[in-house]
Formats: C-alpha cells, sequence, structure tokens
C-alpha cells in the first residue's frame, strides 16, 4: 500500500492512497496517516482513485480518523473511490457520516467548506 | 465439505495473521489466474477478508490456541462458492444483527460491519458439523460475470 501526502496551497492535506486496503494495507499506513492529520487538524482529502479493495478495518479506519479530526477542528473528506469501493461504502452508509465525493474539486470544496470559524 | 462442481482453490492454515496474509494471497494469485471477473472477484476477497479475519482474531477453539482454517472455492452451476471451515467456538454470523446505520460520526458503531458487507453482497449459509467444526458456505452467483476460465488455471485439492 503506497501513501503520497502532501501540502496544498489552500491549507488543505491530499492524501493519495494507492493499492488495497485490506488488513495488511491498513496497517501499513495507519499510524503515518494518523500522526500527520490528527495532531494538527488537519483538513484532509483522501484519494481512492487507485484504491482496488477495501474492507472493514478500513472503514474502521476512517471513522476513527474523522472522529479525531472532528476533534481538533479538522475534517476528512473521500474522493474518487472506483466503483465497487463506491457500492461498499453505500453497503454500510458511510456517506452519512463521511463525505464521499467524485473528484478532488468537489471534495476540496466541501472541505474548505469545514474551515472553523 | 468437498462437493460436485470444479475446484478453484484450496488452502489450508492455522489462524494467525501471517498465514491469514499469505492465504489471502494465495487466493488473489488463483483469482488471477482463473480470470474472474470484477465483481466476483471483489465479492470473494471481500468474504475472505472478512470471514477469516473474523475467525483469527475472535474464534479461538475450546481448548485454546489458534483455529485451523480451510477455505475452497468451486465453480458450480454457474455460481462461486466459498466455503470456510473452522474448528474455533461455534459462530453462525447469519445471526448477528447488522448495526444501525448511523446519524452521526459519534454514533456510528464499528463492529460488526464486515460481517453485514458480506451478508449483502452474498448468500450465505451455516452448519455447525457433527466433528465440532463451523461451516460457511457463501455463494456469489456470478454466472453473467463470470470471463472465461482457464482449465489448466484450477487448483488440485
Amino acid at each position: 500500500m503506497k501513501m503520497e501526502i502532501t501540502e496544498r496551497p489552500d491549507g488543505l492535506v491530499a492524501i493519495a492512497l494507492d493499492g488495497r486496503l485490506d488488513t495488511p494495507g491498513v496497517e501499513s499506513i495507519e499510524p503515518q496517516l494518523t500522526a500527520q492529520t490528527v495532531p494538527r487538524g488537519a483538513r484532509a482529502l483522501v484519494d481512492l482513485n487507485s484504491v482496488e479493495f477495501v474492507g472493514s478495518l478500513a472503514i474502521r479506519m476512517f471513522i476513527t480518523l474523522a472522529r479525531a479530526l472532528a476533534k481538533k477542528q479538522g475534517a476528512l473528506v473521500l474522493h474518487s473511490p472506483q466503483p465497487l469501493v463506491r457500492e461498499l461504502f453505500e453497503t454500510v452508509s458511510l456517506e452519512r457520516i463521511i463525505p464521499v465525493h467524485p473528484d478532488a474539486a468537489a471534495a476540496a470544496a466541501a472541505a474548505v467548506a469545514t474551515r472553523p470559524a | 465439505m468437498d462437493q460436485p462442481g470444479s475446484r478453484l482453490f484450496a488452502v489450508q492454515f492455522s489462524g494467525t495473521l501471517p498465514a491469514f496474509d499469505a492465504a489471502f494471497a494465495q487466493l488473489r494469485r488463483a483469482l488471477g489466474e482463473a480470470r474472474i471477473a470484477n465483481t466476483p472477484r471483489f465479492k470473494i476477497e471481500l468474504a475472505f477478508e472478512e470471514v477469516v479475519a473474523n475467525i483469527v482474531r475472535h474464534a479461538a477453539p475450546p481448548d485454546g490456541g489458534v483455529a485451523d482454517i480451510r477455505v475452497v472455492l468451486d465453480e458450480r452451476d454457474g455460481a462461486l462458492v466459498l466455503t470456510f471451515d473452522d474448528n474455533g467456538a461455534p459462530f453462525d454470523p447469519r445471526a448477528r444483527p447488522d448495526p444501525t446505520p448511523p446519524r452521526s460520526l459519534d454514533e456510528a458503531r464499528i463492529g460488526g460491519l464486515g460481517i453485514m458487507m458480506v451478508r449483502r453482497t452474498t448468500t450465505m449459509d451455516y452448519v455447525r458439523t457433527t466433528d465440532g467444526h463451523n461451516r460457511l458456505i457463501v455463494t456469489i452467483e456470478s454466472a453473467s460475470d463470470f470471463e472465461s476460465a482457464s482449465p489448466n488455471a484450477r487448483a488440485s485439492d
């Protein structure tokens, strides 16, 4: 599982994931993902375009991360999931609690809208 | 647990995370060699991930230690059938209620999502065998999604 984290000029943190979010995939990225976003309350955009598989451990990771970011006035926004991944998100109603957008631009707009007053 | 049909994959391993990871890698190779189409492949991998992870984490045998797990994948009457057999504590995943759909982040429950995802994407049957094993049969109706399988890609048992 590959992960690339970059700072955007608008203050958002872009996180590109590439690979499989199965048990070893989640275990390989979760500590770094948490460490680089939660302490500073990042508004994080996670690009799922190159993620071909997600399991329940990945859903748990996203929920845990979103909760932790919300407590720090940050936010988690997911975008560009592949069709089967998006269907799985719908199966567990993930979009009720974590925004999932079709592309990066829509995700960025949603993340900016969460900016604290 | 063997029934008529084309055997695509079979593996037996101990219920530890390293053995789970190795078995999952073998399954993925077999699915690639058998040229299973994307949608049924995703469902097979999801079922394997969630069911085996659940056994590894929660199904220690009554006498202690780790569970012994056997998984086979057959093509039967146009469907793909995954059979999970383990000697862990009795557990019928069909009896577990689905988590309530969350209305907020704070309210969201994490437990039970994996089994719910498998239940909603496949058909599940369960029996407790006479020799004290859990046997979970997961069927993926996928005739229209099946690409032509390579005969020499079928794994022997």
